[in-house]
């Protein structure tokens, strides 16, 4: 790895450790992503009938998964399972959207408020090592976050699948695809965003406020539109991954073009 | 080392900087001195290629600003800056910032790690290397800001407000530590309110208020661009000793009209001795008598006692940097 961006990502890591507005997200969000669907999976009932005494709208989601013609190949009694199980990944997927954004959001504004960002501009660093260092730190905390989460997660899903259903689930290859390949491609279009925003705002609160504003939405768009679809077929997750790489790319010229060190230093007071 | 020709910078309607020019030669030391908002800053900045100009050039370390950013990358390797504030990221230690910043200026491994060592020790820093920058005193935070502006050797140094929040100790030996900057050779510029510092370090004063109000050594700005001048106390009404000199084609005034005249700013000192003397109660006048050198002085003092004028006192006028200041900011209005 280029020296600087190395530099730049093991202080973003060291700086993380001890961050109150970013460190809770980074420790709430996964334990939620693992424990909530272990924990459905563990007592959904097998049957309508079995639910409507737990929960009658759960009964509606028994009605989804039987008429779901992707699940139709599996018996009765893992259709339920098997659905809930798809649409966990959505958690997977927005994970590092909304961790990446969260710690971009912060980027260039937390640079600003602790003026560390002229001393940081007046060194040999270009713009193109700035932004893709503020990118990796942002991403690649949040990635392997949600990576750590996704293999508990895998762990835990076969375990009681097996023990329940006596089939243990695993991802199927589009899920992995949607997982491995796309989710961090959508945090790095998040992570993207996020900077924009960090380069704009005028202060940590309105860059917090603003990437939360913009940046979440349009990732939770972005994975309606393209994530939960990848999830359910190949040829549309590999389709997925080419349409949001570009996006990234695109997103990462915009940034380098739009990153004026002069309306950066100006624009603070 | 250091030219700036012309170089002015707007800002939508507001004109921060306005064709500013002048030349620093290595060893130099320029106090860049001028009230709040008075531009300085955007100077730097400029000078730095942080910043571009709106119209005009300048060279630094061998550098045209504004130039590619492979070529500004380059000049700010040569350069090294203390900003006002100093800026660290709190929940590292003082060694994890420096050792980032440092290898950001391109120094690794056993180099940096000795030139970290080197400088905390001469900042008095040595031992608190591992201490975060939180648990850090304002002053402590100063002195690391010191280290992180020189300790990659540039050729050119920008300090603003070098020591603000310092004890009077540790200014001092940031003072010294500035000096020895500059007997290496490097340039520097100060940007500072403190005219004490100022006359201490600069061999060249730069006051500015959006434009370059005045620029040179101290000395030479003391004479109003006229030449040097003297104080000349002699006995008597001096009225003699003023037909002398003119007679030798010098300049002469009473040091009591240079008093009553605000536009031709006399020193205080000039004042002080225009109303113990005069024609007052001692029987002697003072006169200021400009010369084209100070090597002059014992030709001036020969035309007086030739003349039988008894001399009683000779001695150059020199302003201080507070009335160089206070003049050149007030005439701008």
């Amino acid at each position: 790895m280029n020296p600087v961006l190395s530099i730049f990502l093991r202080k973003e890591l060291r700086d993380l450790r001890g961050n109150p507005q970013v460190l809770p997200g980074y420790l709430i969000l996964p334990l939620m992503a693992v424990v909530i669907p272990t924990i459905m999976l563990a007592f959904m009932p097998f049957d309508p009938t079995a639910a409507a005494a737990v929960d009658p709208d759960i009964v509606a989601l028994f009605r989804l998964a039987s008429r779901d013609p992707s699940l139709a190949v599996f018996p009765e009694r893992e259709r339920m399972f098997r659905l809930l199980v798809r649409e966990f990944v959505s958690f997977f997927l927005l994970m590092p959207v909304i961790l990446a954004s969260m710690s971009a959001g912060l980027a260039i504004a937390a640079e600003k408020q602790q003026r560390t960002l002229e001393p940081i501009l007046a060194t040999p660093l270009s713009d193109r090592d700035l932004l893709l260092a503020k990118l990796l730190a942002s991403l690649v905390p949040a990635v392997v976050v949600t990576w750590g989460a996704v293999l508990l997660s895998v762990i835990a899903t076969a375990i009681v699948t097996d023990v329940r259903l006596g089939a243990a689930f695993w991802p199927t290859p589009a899920v992995l695809v949607t997982i491995l390949i796309l989710a961090p491609l959508a945090g790095a279009a998040a992570a993207l965003l996020g900077i924009r925003v960090s380069v704009k705002a005028a202060d940590i609160q309105a860059a917090v406020q603003a990437s939360g504003l913009w940046v979440i939405p349009a990732g939770i768009l972005l994975i309606a539109v393209v994530g939960r679809p990848a999830a359910r077929s190949l040829p549309i997750a590999f389709g997925a991954v080419v349409l949001v790489g570009a996006i990234v790319w695109w997103l990462f010229r915009i940034n380098l073009r739009k990153f004026e060190r002069e309306e950066i230093l100006t624009r603070w007071v | 080392m250091v030219s700036a020709r012309g170089l002015t910078r707007e800002f939508g309607a507001r004109t921060a900087v306005e064709d500013v020019t002048f030349d620093l030669e290595p060893g130099q030391l320029c106090a860049l001195l001028g009230p709040n908002g008075a531009g300085k800053t955007t100077t730097v900045r400029m000078l730095l290629g942080l910043i571009g100009p709106s119209r005009g050039t300048a060279t630094v370390a061998g550098v045209e600003v504004p130039n590619d950013q492979a070529r500004l990358a380059a000049l700010r390797g040569r350069v090294g800056l203390l900003t006002e504030t100093p800026g660290f990221y709190d929940r590292l230690s003082a060694l994890e910032n420096l050792t980032l910043f440092g290898r950001l200026y391109g120094m690794e491994g056993a180099t940096l790690a000795a030139r970290i060592a080197e400088y905390l020790d001469r900042l008095g820093l040595a031992g608190r290397g591992d201490d975060l920058v939180a648990t850090y005193s304002k002053g402590m935070k100063q002195r690391l800001a010191l280290i992180r502006a020189i300790f990659h050797h540039p050729d050119v140094i920008f300090f603003d407000e070098p020591t603000s929040g310092l004890d009077p100790e540790s200014a001092r030996d940031v003072r010294a530590l500035i000096r020895s900057l500059k007997q290496a050779g490097r340039t520097i510029i100060v940007c500072t309110h403190n005219l004490a510092e100022a006359s201490e370090l600069a061999d060249v004063i730069a006051v500015i208020k959006r434009k370059l109000l005045a620029f040179g050594p101290p000395a030479a700005l003391a004479h109003d661009g006229t030449g040097p001048r003297l104080r000349v106390v002699v006995a008597g009404d001096g009225a003699g000793a003023v037909r002398l000199l003119r007679g030798a084609g010098l300049v002469v005034e009473s040091a009591a009209d240079r008093a009553a005249s605000p536009a031709t700013g006399p020193s205080g000192d000039a004042a002080a001795v225009a109303t113990s003397s005069g024609t007052g109660p001692s029987g002697a006048a003072a006169l200021d008598v400009t010369v084209a050198d100070l090597a002059d002085t014992p030709a001036v003092v020969a035309t007086l006692v030739n003349g039988g004028v008894p001399v009683l006192e000779v001695r150059p006028i020199r302003a201080s940097l507070e009335e160089i200041y206070l003049k050149a900011v007030g005439a701008d209005g």
